[in-house]
């Protein structure tokens, strides 16, 4: 085994000069030497004659050894200079078109055509590095908002240009759908590739090369992992394409749910705002207790209406509360009156001190409408009690308590989902949304809505007591 | 359809013109406010609305929103480039529609239905009465870090636009007004809760709190916002609060 880090022409050179010396020069000094000894013996006049034989030997021998010296160096020098090439295109340098330093060997001898041979290998090698290059080229430039057909005709003329084609089209489709060419000598040559993309067919790529260019495996490779690539590009802009189309689809039905539920609530409210100017005004003409009764049933009409939309604005996430200050005292007293409850005992207790609530008066308003409509339901008829108290120094606190049955520990919880209602309230009427409504407008005033726990006072009725809870600030100059 | 004569207002009656498709709420509405003083046109859509608006303008319009033909929206803005008339908009949506956001640059409040009435009276009112002293739709520049863009409801500060309420924009309008000079804390309360019977200085002085934390860079040592105690409040330029020239709002307006 030859040492890794000797070159190995070295040794080969020393080789073939002591070849050369042993062919050449050997036999003539044996042949020096027999005359030597053959005339030595016999010849009165050997002296002489063996000092100028072996003058001549000596001079033949050093005259030998440079000859085969320069001999065996000129002949490794085509070996030096190829080993040279192939040392710069292992470090990457591929040159342009021709080698650096002109491997130019001449002649039609076997290292004659190592060097082409060399030469061609660099070329390809070269050309191939072009290909990827536009292979890369082509796909960074792929964007998923692309349309796949432009992707792919796009993909198409970058194919013909880095491959060198006469022609090259891309086909979404089936694969079929593109007969193979057969390849005929001297006429251009087909390729193909498959478009394919996560295990799925999208097509096909099919070109057409010059009758005289060189086709390899290597070309063939390079050319389906192009069409590899593109196909995962292309396939990407398909399922954005319908991710797309199902956004804009969405957003269209979202659109026409909007429009159709204000239309829906434009096309109740308005009469009932007829209905209501003309009950005010006849019953200020002449009161009358129906026509009160006209205007709270309107009311209420009214807000089972909005509380319809708020369903719809709290699941699409849109409601947008004010971020007005009030005094929620004033808007539970309204809120109880236009109950029109008056048969039951209503107490407020203001504990608040001047403090103010942050959120939005209609919004709250919903809340304390739907809360007292349901102690006036549920309640069964006991008296109902608001407390307004400041908590967590900045939060108030609004309690609307009843003293009736109370809620079951079962319901506790499910009492605040969509359309539920408390087990045990046979013919309930309600639309079994107030409660998730008001804890839906609650929270997007950045408060809350919960049920206190019951009063565990034994033989006592526990009664009901929701809590609402707003963001506060305290009164004073500021 | 034309509604009543002098009422309270004497022959200055201030006219509005109702923009609806329902007839039963026209003529119930008319006639509620031609009973306190108003002189009352009505019109059907707004093309009859603009038709009104070619033979005389109305000094406060009241539009629905949903109209078959030109929704109120598309009218409101055809109003608004014709003049800048008053605008109150009563409809079916909430202000928690999207379509609200929509309102906020053609209309200067909006009333949902049904409507209570005291309540669509005290907004007609402030409405009119803010005509007055608006702020012109430009911005008012107030110093390196805060200018407003009341129209649009905005207040700048240091270059992050920041969302105002429609009470906190009202009283900075009647701040504005006024800039450098005092307003009375009973005035502001006028001017932001005209519509709320129960609201007492406590709501002037938190809206101020809750302001200052808005527009002024360090609450605490407010630049701009300034208050007078015991008094009320002034709106100031940086720079321009111990000096001995205070500019005007016409000044400031860039």
């Amino acid at each position: 085994m030859s040492e890794p880090d000797q070159p190995s022409w070295l040794s080969f050179r020393i080789r073939l000069i002591a070849s050369l010396i042993a062919a050449a020069v050997l036999p003539l000094m044996v042949f020096g030497g027999v005359a030597l000894v053959v005339t030595g013996t016999s010849n009165p006049i050997a002296p002489a004659l063996a000092r100028g034989l072996l003058l001549a030997l000596a001079i033949t021998a050093i005259g030998a050894v440079l000859l085969a010296g320069w001999l065996a160096s000129d002949l490794t020098a085509p070996i030096r200079q190829i080993t040279r090439a192939v040392d710069r295109v292992a470090a990457g340098d591929l040159g342009a078109d021709e080698l650096p330093d002109g491997l130019d060997l001449p002649g039609d001898d076997d290292l004659a055509r190592l060097g082409e041979r060399h030469q061609r290998l660099a070329r390809d090698l070269a050309r191939r590095n072009r290909e990827l290059r536009g292979i890369l080229d082509t796909l960074e430039s792929a964007t998923l908002n692309e349309p796949p057909e432009q992707l792919a005709t796009r993909a198409a003329d970058a194919a013909r240009a880095t491959f060198g084609m006469i022609d090259c089209t891309l086909v979404l489709g089936d694969p079929a759908d593109v007969p193979a060419d057969e390849a005929v000598p001297g006429e251009p040559i087909p390729v193909r590739a498959p478009l394919v993309a996560a295990g799925q067919v999208l097509g096909v790529a099919a070109g057409r090369l010059p009758a005289t260019r060189r086709w390899e495996r290597a070309d063939q490779d390079l050319f389906e992992l192009f069409a590899l690539e593109v196909s995962a590009a292309i396939r990407n802009a398909q399922l954005y394409t319908r991710v797309e189309a199902q956004n804009r689809r969405l957003r269209e039905l979202d659109q026409a749910k909007d429009d159709f539920l204000r239309g829906v609530s434009h096309n109740l409210q308005t009469p009932l705002a007829s209905i209501r100017g003309y009950a005010q005004q006849l019953a200020a003409e002449r009161p009358d207790r129906r026509l009160t009764i006209v205007t709270e049933q309107a009311d209420r009409l009214s807000r089972m209406v909005r509380q319809l939309l708020t369903v719809s604005r709290i699941e699409s996430g849109v409601l947008r509360p004010a971020q007005e200050v009030f005094a929620p005292a004033a808007l539970v007293r309204r809120a109880w009156e236009g109950l029109g409850a008056s048969d039951i005992p209503f107490t407020l207790d203001d504990r608040s001190a001047g403090w103010l609530a942050v959120g939005d008066p209609d919004q709250l308003d919903q809340v304390l409408w739907a809360l007292l409509d349901n102690a006036v339901r549920y309640g069964g008829h006991t008296a109902i009690t608001a407390t307004i108290t400041v908590r967590d120094a900045a939060a108030l606190a609004i309690t609307i308590r009843d003293s009736g049955p109370g809620v079951a520990d079962a319901d506790r919880e499910r009492l605040f989902g969509r359309f539920t209602r408390g087990a045990g309230r046979p013919g309930d009427e309600g639309s079994g949304l107030g409660l998730y409504v008001a804890r839906g407008l609650c929270r997007a005033m950045d408060g809350d809505l919960g049920l206190e726990p019951a009063d565990g006072a034994p033989g006592a009725a526990p009664g009901a007591a929701f809590t609402i809870w707003l963001p506060a600030e305290e009164p004073g100059e500021a | 359809m034309v509604f009543g004569g002098p009422g309270p207002y004497g022959v200055a009656a201030p006219r509005i013109l109702i923009v609806d498709d329902d007839v039963d709420l026209r003529v119930i509405l008319a006639e509620q406010l031609t009973a306190d003083g108003y002189e009352v046109q009505t019109a059907r859509d707004g093309e009859e609305a603009l038709r009104r608006l070619a033979v005389a303008w109305p000094d406060l319009l009241i539009i629905d929103m949903l109209m078959p033909r030109m929704d109120g929206l598309t009218l409101a803005r055809e109003v608004k480039v014709r003049a800048d008339l008053p605008i109150i908009v009563l409809s079916a949506i909430d202000t928690a529609d999207s379509k609200a956001d929509l309102l906020d640059e053609v209309a200067e409040d909006y009333v949902t239905k049904p409507y209570h009435y005291p309540e669509l009276r005290a907004r007609i009112t402030r409405v009119l009465r803010r005509v007055g002293d608006r702020v012109p739709r430009q911005r008012l520049v107030l110093g390196p870090d805060l200018a407003l863009e009341l129209h649009r409801r905005t207040a700048i500060v240091a270059g992050v636009a920041t969302a105002l309420t429609p009470t906190e924009s009202r009283l900075l309008y009647a701040l504005a007004a006024n800039l450098g000079q005092t307003v009375t804390t009973e005035t502001l309360l006028a001017r932001g809760w005209a519509d709320t019977d129960d609201a007492d200085p406590s709501y002037v002085w938190v809206t101020m709190r809750r302001l200052r934390r808005k527009v002024e860079v360090d609450p605490n040592k407010p630049a701009h916002l300034l208050t007078v105690r015991g008094i009320g409040y002034r709106l100031v330029a940086a720079g321009a609060a111990s000096g001995p020239h205070i500019p005007s709002g016409h000044e400031l307006l860039r």
